[in-house]
C-alpha cells in the first residue's frame, strides 16, 4: 500500500514538478535577460539611447515578460534624459566654439591693439581705465617716485583727455575730435589729437601725433610770408624805380641809366627766385628736363661769381674766385648746376657780416672734382648743420640777419645728388663761419 | 626850417629810391643799412620822422622801435614802418603797442611814401627837448 501510494504519488506530483522546474528555469532566464538590459541600459551613452536616426535602441524584453510595463517606462526616461544631455552637450559645444572664436577675436584685436603707433586707452563706465596699448604705456609711462600710481593718475597729466574720456562715458553723441597738448618725458608740450568714441559701456581715446604735420604747416606758412617777402623786395625796386623814371627824377641820363640798371637787377633776381622755386618743385615730382653735357666746371663757376659779385660788393664782401688752373670736366646740366653755385654762394653772401670773406675754390682730388664756398659768416651749430638742407628749414639766427626762402639749400642739394650723383656736405662753426663743399664725378678731363 | 627824415632799410636801392624822391621833396635826408646803424644816427640828431623796414641785419625794425619808445628823447619820434612782411605783423598791434604812424606794404610808391611823411611830419607835436641818448645794448625782437 505505501508503494501503491508512493507509486502513485510520483506519478501524480513528476508532472507538476517537471512544470515547475521548467517554469523556474524560464523565469531565470527572463530574471537575467531583464539583469543584462538594465545593465546595458546603464552603461549606455547619450548618444546610443538617442540616435540619430528614430528607432529602439534594443529589443525590449520578451513580451510575456511581467515587468515589460516597468521596463518600458524606465526605457523612456532613460531616453529622454538621454536626449536632454546631449541637447545640453550640443549647447555647450556650440557655447564652446564661441568663445574659442570671442577669444580668438579679442586676441586679434589686442594684437592689433597693441602694435599701432598710435596711443590708444579705453575707460569703462565708470570712466576707469580698462586698456592701454603699448604706445598709450609709453605716452604714459609710470611715474618712477610713484611706482603705484594708477593709470588714471598717470593720465591725469593730461587734465583735457582726462576730461574727454569722462564725459563721452556720460554723455552719448557723436565722437569727438580734439587738438590736446601732452607733455613728453622731459615736460615739453606736444600735440595731439585725439578722437574719442562713446562705446556700449565706456569710452575709447584714439591719439595722434600731430606735432611734425603741426611743424610743416608752420614751415610753410612761414614758407608762403618768405616766398612772399622775397618777391616783394625786388618788386618794390622795379615798382619805385618806375615810379621815379615816371615822375622825372632822374635828372640826368646817368641817373636815368642807373634808375632801369636796378629795375633789370632786381628782375633778374625775381626770376632767379621764381626758377628757384620752380627748379625744386620740378625736381621733387621728378618731372625736371636734364640735358647734361661735357662742361668746364670752372666756367660754370666763373658764371656763378659774375651773378653774386654785385650783392657781395653791396656788403663790401671780399669775394673771391681761386679755381683751378686745371681744366675741371664734369657732365651736367649747365643751367642746373650753375643755379647750385648761385645758391651755395648767395648763401654764403647773405650769411656773412659786411666786411667778411666768401672765398670759392675748385680742384681736383681724388680722381673727382671739387668746388667749396667758404666764407667768414655766423656759422651754424651742430644741429642746424643737420637740417640746413631740409626744406622751408631756416636758421633763427638767419631769420634775424635775413630774408629767405628756405629753398636755396635744398635745392642746391637735390641738384648736386639727385640729378648729378655727387655729394653736397659742408662744415661748420658756429661765430665763425662755413664751408660748403660739393663733389662731382669727373668727365674727361685735360691737363 | 628844412624838414629831416631818417630812411633805414638793408635793401640799398630801395633806399635810394626813397633817398630821391626826399630830397626832391626838400628833405634833410640820412640813410642807415640796419637798426644799428639807425640808433646810432638818432644819437647825432633826431629827425622829424623814421622810415624803417622790418626785417634787417643786426637790429632789425622791432628792436629800433623798442629802443626809440624807451628813451625819453625819441619816445614820441614819428615813425612810419615800411616792410614787406605779410600777415605775422598787426597794424593795430604796431600801432598800439609801438605808436607806429603809418604802415606801408612793398612794393611801395615812393610818392605815397613821401605824401605819408609829410602828413605825418605836420600832425607831429611840437618836438620835446630830448637829452643826449645814450648807446643802449637792448636785444632786437625776432618776429620781424
Amino acid at each position: 500500500m505505501y508503494y501503491l501510494t508512493t507509486i502513485i504519488l510520483a506519478v501524480t506530483l513528476a508532472p507538476a514538478a517537471g512544470l515547475a522546474w521548467l517554469a523556474l528555469g524560464r523565469q531565470k532566464r527572463r530574471a537575467q535577460a531583464t539583469r543584462h538590459y538594465l545593465a546595458a541600459l546603464a552603461q549606455a551613452t547619450p548618444r546610443e539611447l538617442w540616435p540619430d536616426e528614430q528607432g529602439t535602441w534594443c529589443p525590449p524584453p520578451s513580451a510575456g515578460d511581467p515587468w515589460l510595463k516597468v521596463l518600458a517606462e524606465v526605457h523612456t526616461a532613460f531616453r529622454q534624459r538621454a536626449r536632454t544631455i546631449q541637447d545640453l552637450e550640443q549647447a555647450r559645444a556650440a557655447g564652446e566654439i564661441r568663445a574659442g572664436r570671442a577669444l580668438a577675436e579679442a586676441e586679434h584685436v589686442r594684437g592689433i591693439l597693441a602694435g599701432l603707433p598710435q596711443p590708444i586707452l579705453l575707460v569703462d563706465g565708470y570712466g576707469e581705465p580698462a586698456l592701454a596699448n603699448h604706445s598709450a604705456e609709453e605716452l604714459f609711462p609710470a611715474d618712477p617716485g610713484h611706482p603705484e600710481a594708477g593709470p588714471l593718475a598717470r593720465l591725469a597729466r593730461c587734465q583735457k583727455l582726462v576730461e574727454l574720456l569722462l564725459g563721452a562715458t556720460r554723455h552719448s553723441g557723436a565722437g569727438r575730435s580734439e587738438e590736446i597738448e601732452i607733455p613728453d618725458g622731459e615736460g615739453k608740450a606736444r600735440c595731439y589729437r585725439v578722437d574719442i568714441a562713446r562705446l556700449a559701456a565706456g569710452a575709447v581715446a584714439v591719439l595722434q601725433d600731430i606735432a611734425d604735420r603741426k611743424t610743416l604747416q608752420k614751415r610753410h606758412a612761414e614758407f608762403v610770408s618768405n616766398v612772399s617777402h622775397e618777391m616783394k623786395t625786388p618788386l618794390s625796386g622795379i615798382k619805385a624805380y618806375v615810379e621815379l623814371l615816371r615822375d622825372g627824377d632822374a635828372e640826368d641820363e646817368a641817373a636815368r641809366e642807373e634808375f632801369l640798371a636796378v629795375i633789370d637787377g632786381q628782375a633778374d633776381r625775381m626770376q632767379r627766385l621764381v626758377e628757384n622755386l620752380l627748379n625744386l618743385a620740378r625736381i621733387e615730382a621728378g618731372v625736371v628736363r636734364v640735358s647734361k653735357q661735357p662742361l668746364s666746371l670752372n666756367a660754370v663757376l666763373e658764371e656763378a661769381l659774375g651773378v653774386v659779385r654785385p650783392s657781395a660788393q653791396a656788403k663790401t664782401i671780399d669775394l673771391r674766385g681761386e679755381l683751378s688752373p686745371l681744366y675741371l670736366g664734369v657732365l651736367a646740366d649747365h643751367d642746373l648746376l650753375l643755379q647750385a653755385a648761385i645758391n651755395l654762394l648767395s648763401n654764403a653772401v647773405k650769411y656773412t657780416p659786411a666786411g667778411g670773406r666768401v672765398a670759392l675754390r675748385s680742384r681736383l682730388e681724388a680722381g673727382q672734382v671739387r668746388f667749396e664756398v667758404e666764407d667768414t659768416g655766423v656759422g651754424l651749430s651742430p644741429e642746424d648743420c643737420g637740417r640746413v638742407f631740409e626744406k622751408f628749414y631756416r636758421v633763427q639766427k638767419s631769420r634775424d640777419m635775413a630774408g629767405g626762402t628756405g629753398l636755396g639749400l635744398p635745392l642746391a642739394k637735390h641738384i648736386v645728388e639727385d640729378v648729378h650723383g655727387g655729394r653736397l656736405g659742408l662744415e661748420s662753426t658756429l661765430g665763425q663761419g662755413s664751408t660748403f663743399h660739393v663733389t662731382l664725378p669727373a668727365a674727361g678731363q685735360m691737363s | 626850417m628844412s624838414k629831416s627824415v631818417l630812411l633805414c632799410d638793408d635793401e640799398v636801392y630801395i633806399l635810394r629810391a626813397a633817398e630821391i624822391k626826399f630830397r626832391h621833396a626838400g628833405y634833410d635826408v640820412r640813410t642807415a643799412n640796419d637798426g644799428e646803424q639807425a640808433w646810432a644816427a638818432l644819437q647825432e640828431a633826431k629827425p622829424d620822422a623814421l622810415v624803417t623796414d622790418c626785417q634787417m641785419p643786426r637790429l632789425d625794425g622791432l628792436g629800433l622801435l623798442q629802443r626809440i619808445r624807451e628813451h625819453p628823447a625819441t619816445a614820441d619820434l614819428p615813425v612810419l614802418m615800411l616792410t614787406g612782411k605779410g600777415f605775422e605783423l598787426s597794424r593795430e598791434e604796431l600801432a598800439a603797442r609801438w605808436n607806429v604812424r603809418e604802415v606801408l606794404s612793398k612794393p611801395f610808391s615812393p610818392r605815397e611814401l613821401v605824401e605819408r611823411v609829410e602828413e605825418i611830419v605836420k600832425s607831429a607835436k611840437p618836438r620835446a627837448v630830448g637829452g643826449e641818448i645814450p648807446p643802449t645794448q637792448s636785444g632786437g625782437f625776432s618776429n620781424c
